[in-house]
């Protein structure tokens, strides 16, 4: 197996577009949560925070009426096959190219790949189908279902870069990203690629957002900067974000030979499946513990060399304490590595979240501090005995896990270490 | 067959961004059905779909401005602009008939056949892109024919240097410069276009599209370079078939100027056979 670095990182999420930016409030623990403006203009709508994207709108269905950073230009025709989270992408990922300093034919020849993660864009679909419904598919944009399937981060990053290996998009509700990770780690280590860009992107529009209300998942919370707050026995429920991440992974003699930065070894990675409920997490942890214990497998780790685990914990009562069950059956119900949740800064931004926050982890690694979880006023009795930080650590993980979990039960873990 | 009409307020809505000058045309349309107003209409809705550097190509409203060259004008940023036109006029256009509109001055006699209730004009011999991809046996990176039409014993096509043509980086190191080898290669191609597809009978029956190679050149002189964002406008005329050979003589212009010009490419060719062709026996 061949060893696989990440070079590159790029970021558009609510804490910043800016590494160091983000990483400092990481640190210093501070949120991105808002309340929400359109939220309360809809008074059947319950909840009123959000973790908006900064310098980006995309409230609207015409791309035309977007209004983004101007460090990109978008040609009339590709503006139309985007949606919100495909222009999140495009920006993440020239962050990510220009951090790894890759230039253009390093992008587009057989040997590197794009993965992506997203749930497409539930706002665009909304518009188009409506109009179709309305006015014939003959009055549809013709790009309209390039601009909403879940696809559209490949199709609309493969042709903009020209990526000419292997491409595929990954589907996996929360754990989405973290597949996007693991499988192209694999397409490096077993030799199949030399180089994989991986993106995650999500909507941030009231339509991506809103429809867990109906689930009773999202937080009714109206306190910015106490509705995210996983761990916390008072917790009612995650904060919508969206934004994306991009991660540049390369095989590791080969970032060496080109004086790329290297920013983290990614060693290794586990996924292992409930199977036992269409929406809510075993409630023991069952499968994120396999996943836990295949990460440890692959990456060849003793579990007691692991620094810090970034847990997926949402800020839900079912899934949080499905994730402290699982974390004590593999690490015990004392001491072990310390643990928190960066969705207390950022809320849950479904598919991205995975890729999201491992670039959290190397940025920790990279600007040496571990991020602590934030707004615990009474730790909830699940989670008595793990070791969740309270406050940020001012040394980074050698080596750390992010969990991440899934409708259907699916759970994917990432092993990270130091280089 | 006509499509919803959309109130005032709807059309103004829909024809946002396009120049104010084409919302009033469009409104008046919607009341009077008067089809001196359609190229108003029609350009300002053109002109709302292309990057702000060619919009005033658009206002000089030359019939001969090509969509795609001359206004970047792809088969999908023709549908966008079909719908809006649709939906502005009342009216629906037929994926066939989108196939013949090449130029401004297509669009214009177009629109006005249709709004009049006249036959709509159609030409089976102009080919676009994805048609001369479906009938050539050269296919990317190696064609160098974006579009073409055949008209008696001529050919004319082009083909539009993005740049990213790969030879581009080392032809030469820092100065893109399209080889004149491929300008060659490009019109030979125009005359392969013409061999599988014209209706006349010159080569005395069906072209096997694998049969064809290129034999000789002679008389050739270039006159200028074409570089990245030029569009080769080419031309070639058959002078003589004499089996298994055909004979053209080409010429290239770029923005109006001579570049290049061949007097006789031959190709060597062999016929279908009765039955490959699908004659009844």
């Amino acid at each position: 197996m061949r060893n696989v670095v990440v070079t590159g990182l790029g970021l558009v999420t609510c804490l910043g577009h800016d590494k160091e930016a983000v990483g400092k409030r990481l640190k210093e623990l501070k949120h991105g949560c808002v309340a929400y403006q359109p939220f309360e203009a809809d008074e059947k709508i319950p909840i009123h925070v959000a973790a908006p994207v900064p310098g980006f709108d995309t409230a609207s269905t015409d791309p035309e009426d977007w209004t983004f950073p101007d460090d990109i230009h978008f040609r009339l025709e590709q503006l139309k096959g985007l949606s919100p989270n495909a222009l999140y992408a495009h920006f993440a990922l020239k962050r990510a190219i220009g951090d790894a300093g890759l230039e253009k034919g390093d992008l587009s020849n057989e040997r590197t790949g794009l993965y992506t993660a997203s749930s497409g864009s539930a706002a665009m679909t909304h518009f188009h189908l409506d109009r179709m419904k309305r006015f014939g598919p003959l009055r549809c944009s013709p790009l309209g279902i390039v601009a909403s399937i879940a696809g559209t981060l490949n199709f609309n990053l493969a042709a903009a870069y020209k990526i000419r290996g292997s491409t595929c998009g990954f589907v996996s509700a929360c754990a989405s990203s973290g597949h996007a990770l693991g499988f192209a780690h694999d397409e490096i280590a077993l030799n199949r690629q030399d180089r994989m860009v991986v993106v995650g992107a999500e909507d941030f529009t009231l339509d991506t957002i809103v429809p867990f209300a109906g689930m009773r998942v999202l937080s009714v919370n109206p306190d910015p900067d106490t509705a995210s707050r996983p761990f916390d026995k008072n917790r009612d429920g995650f904060v919508g974000t969206g934004g994306a991440v991009a991660l540049i992974l390369e095989e590791e003699s080969i970032a060496l030979r080109r004086g790329a930065p290297i920013l983290g070894r990614f060693a290794g990675w586990g996924q292992a499946t409930d199977g036992y409920h269409v929406a809510a997490s075993h409630p023991d942890g069952e499968g994120l513990a396999n996943a836990i214990r295949l990460a440890l497998g692959q990456a060849g780790w003793d579990k007691e060399t692991v620094d810090y685990i970034n847990a997926h914990a949402t800020s839900t009562l079912a899934g949080d304490i499905s994730e402290c069950r699982a974390l004590k059956s593999v690490f015990g119900s004392s001491g072990g590595p310390a643990i928190s949740s960066t969705k207390a800064l950022t809320g849950h931004a479904l598919s991205l979240s995975s890729i999201m926050e491992a670039s959290f982890c190397l940025l920790a690694m990279q600007q040496g501090f571990t991020p602590g979880s934030a707004h615990i006023t009474s730790l909830d009795p699940e989670a008595q005995g793990l070791n969740i930080l309270r406050e940020s650590l001012d040394s980074a993980p050698k080596r750390l896990l992010s969990n991440s979990s899934g409708f259907g039960g699916v759970n994917v873990v990432l092993a990270i270490e130091q280089p | 067959m006509a499509t919803t009409k959309l109130n005032q307020e709807e059309l103004r809505e829909s024809l946002k961004r396009c120049p104010e000058s084409a919302i009033e045309a469009a409104l008046e349309f919607n009341e009077t059905r008067n089809p001196d107003l359609l190229p108003a209409i029609v350009l300002g809705i053109i002109e709302r779909f292309v990057e702000p550097d060619v919009r005033p190509v658009i206002r000089e409203g030359k019939d001969q401005t090509r969509l795609l060259e001359d206004l970047g004008i792809d088969s999908l940023l023709m549908v966008e602009i079909v719908i809006l036109v649709e939906e502005t006029l009342s009216i629906q256009i037929e994926n066939e008939e989108l196939r013949n509109l090449r130029t401004l001055g297509d669009i214009k006699g177009y629109l006005d056949a249709k709004i009049k209730g006249l036959p709509v004009p159609t030409n089976k011999n102009i080919f676009n892109f994805e048609q001369v991809v479906a009938t050539m046996p050269h296919q990317a990176p190696f064609l160098f024919l974006q579009e073409a039409r055949i008209n008696g014993t001529e050919a004319d096509g082009s083909y539009h240097i993005s740049g990213e043509e790969v030879f581009l980086e080392g032809h030469f190191k820092g100065n893109p410069v399209f080889p004149a080898s491929l300008m060659l290669e490009a019109l030979g191609q125009l005359a392969v276009l013409f061999m599988l597809k014209t209706d006349s009978d010159a080569f005395g029956g069906r072209i096997k599209p694998e049969s064809i190679y290129f034999v000789s050149c002679d008389g050739v002189r270039c006159h200028k370079m074409c570089k990245p964002q030029d569009t080769m406008q080419m031309k070639v005329a058959l002078k003589k078939v004499h089996a298994p050979l055909a004979q053209f003589e080409g010429t290239i212009l770029c923005q109006g100027a001579r570049v290049a010009k061949a007097e006789e490419i031959s190709l060597t060719f062999e016929l279908e056979s009765s039955n490959e062709a699908g004659v009844e026996q």
